[in-house]
């Protein structure tokens, strides 16, 4: 766990946090022995993935970077002799309805998955839930071995081919990690602080509402931005499953061997793919609580 | 055909997949890990170089797998080519993040002690700061298997090896008697291969772990 946490922490503070970190340990032991012990004797076999810190000057360089991405791919593009099988691939407006899809797929399945995840994660850490965290964090480390592409091809033959299959199995792959990273958000609230709650004479609901959840706040946003990123890439295997999306440019583009197709598709999807991180990292700078700033 | 009817069936086959698996991930792991630590080691010193290590390769991570195989197959042709480039790509992130990280997480005053000793640069790199940073690179190590292990079945698509060809298969013609022991037969000798390869990581740890840091 402590490689874990080591991650969490931005470069420069790992020792000062390594020490805060050792001391809340001596704490936790003093208020819940048992816990403590519990916690020590098998490391959790998931951890979640690291957190990327945004920076400012990340904010800026993206975009600039997208702009120059699409422009040569336009001008790679207008000069690129397209057969009629490409032509085919790429009329009607079918590469904005590719987009359209595939963005849809993305909200709609990270919508799901932040519903499903992040109230499952708040119950799993009641108290009287504990015992069921480990076994949540042990199925969630099953589930990281999983392929999303096999999820998919279950749920296919189970559902049957068309955007049901491919929005439940998109939702189902990014629920296990959202959900760890709520779990060790919520856990890794400092405990003298929920005592100090408690001890004002906060309820159990106050507490969550006024204390853990605002400091878990950047590390579920955190989530939020897995739940996208993660999203946005198994949206390319919506196809497989007949669920339309950028994919569809891809897989045409392997197939009938079309390069310009294949590439259009890659570079959407990956300007994609940035550009939601890019909304997703800003998200995580404007909506982190005041509070949690002075401290670092 | 039951399920295990199948697997005592097509065994030969799903082994020669699963050894096929194995072997693209594995080899593109250990690559992945030297180069990951050697940027880890060039960069952890300078605050904005170490940054740009992680920003790059969490870029490349950032990228979806389909689209990257996609953009690699116009430049070295399908099959081992782009899964391989692909999959080391894919493993730097974890890896050179653990070993930054790792490395900067060293005491300093016990690789000043080292210097202390008339140890030399390169001395105190592999003899101090390598193994007390070697915990959290093998974490990395084991984050990112399980993934390469997915995006490999992913590349069956452009004509990669491995297990994948089993669930596109089945993929393939979804109506078919077949269909579902051929995903399971995929999806799950993935599974277990991931899971072997982290008992098997976790051996090394305990081999390979400095007696000194052992918890």
């Amino acid at each position: 766990m402590s490689t874990a946490e080591q991650q969490r922490r931005p470069e420069g503070e790992d020792e000062a946090e390594a020490e805060g970190l050792s001391r809340r340990d001596e704490v936790e032991e003093l208020a819940f022995p048992d816990e403590a012990e519990a916690e020590q004797d098998a490391p959790s076999p998931w951890q979640p993935p690291p957190l990327r810190r945004p920076t400012w000057q990340r904010l800026t360089l993206l975009p600039a970077f997208l702009v120059a991405l699409l422009l040569a791919t336009c001008l790679w593009f207008r000069q690129a002799d397209l057969d009629t099988v490409s032509e085919n691939a790429l009329s009607g407006g079918q590469v904005s309805r590719a987009l359209w899809q595939h963005v849809k797929l993305t909200v709609i399945s990270t919508f799901f998955v932040l519903v499903i995840a992040v109230p499952l994660g708040i119950l799993l850490t009641r108290r009287a839930f504990r015992k069921a965290t480990r076994v949540a964090m042990t199925i969630a480390g099953m589930g990281q071995a999983t392929p999303a592409i096999g999820l998919l091809a279950l749920l296919v033959i189970w559902l049957g081919t068309g955007t049901k299959a491919a929005l439940t199995g998109m939702v189902v792959y990014a629920v296990l990690p959202v959900l760890a990273h709520t779990i060790a958000g919520l856990k890794a609230g400092d405990p003298t602080l929920l005592q100090a709650a408690r001890g004002i004479g906060m309820s159990p609901f106050g507490v969550l509402a006024r204390v853990e959840l605002p400091l878990a706040v950047p590390l579920i946003l955190a989530g939020v931005r897995t739940a996208l990123v993660l999203d946005v890439g198994t949206a390319t295997l919506a196809t497989f499953g007949g669920g339309g999306g950028l994919g569809v440019l891809i897989t045409t583009g392997i197939t009938h061997r079309r390069m310009p197709v294949l590439v259009l598709g890659a570079i959407l999807t990956i300007a994609l793919a940035l550009l939601v991180d890019w909304l997703a990292s800003l998200a995580e700078v404007v909506l982190r609580p005041r509070g949690l700033e002075a401290g670092r | 055909m039951s399920f295990w009817e199948y697997l005592a069936g097509r065994h030969q086959q799903l082994l020669t997949d699963a050894g096929q698996h194995a072997g693209v991930v594995f080899p593109c792991m250990v690559v992945a890990t030297v180069i990951g630590v050697l940027i880890g080691i060039v960069t952890y010193r300078t605050e904005w170089a170490g940054h740009l290590a992680t920003l790059t390769t969490s870029t490349i991570l950032t990228i979806p797998s389909l689209a990257m195989i996609g953009l690699l197959i116009p430049i070295v042709g399908p099959g081992v080519a782009p899964t391989v480039i692909a999959l080391t790509l894919y493993g730097l992130l974890p890896i050179v993040r653990n070993s930054v990280v790792g490395l900067r997480g060293v005491d300093p005053a016990l690789v000043d002690a080292a210097r202390g000793i008339g140890m030399s640069r390169l001395m105190r790199l592999l003899r101090v700061e390598l193994p007390l940073a070697w915990p959290p690179i093998l974490t990395g190590i084991r984050v990112a298997t399980p993934m390469l292990m997915g995006i490999a079945a992913i590349a069956a698509y452009a004509s990669g090896p491995g297990l994948g060809n089993e669930i596109f298969r089945g993929l393939a013609s979804p109506g078919s008697k077949n269909a579902l022991n051929q995903v399971l037969a995929g999806t799950l000798g993935i599974v277990v291969l991931a899971l072997v390869f982290d008992a098997a990581y976790v051996l090394v740890g305990r081999l390979t772990m400095p007696r000194g840091i052992r918890g």
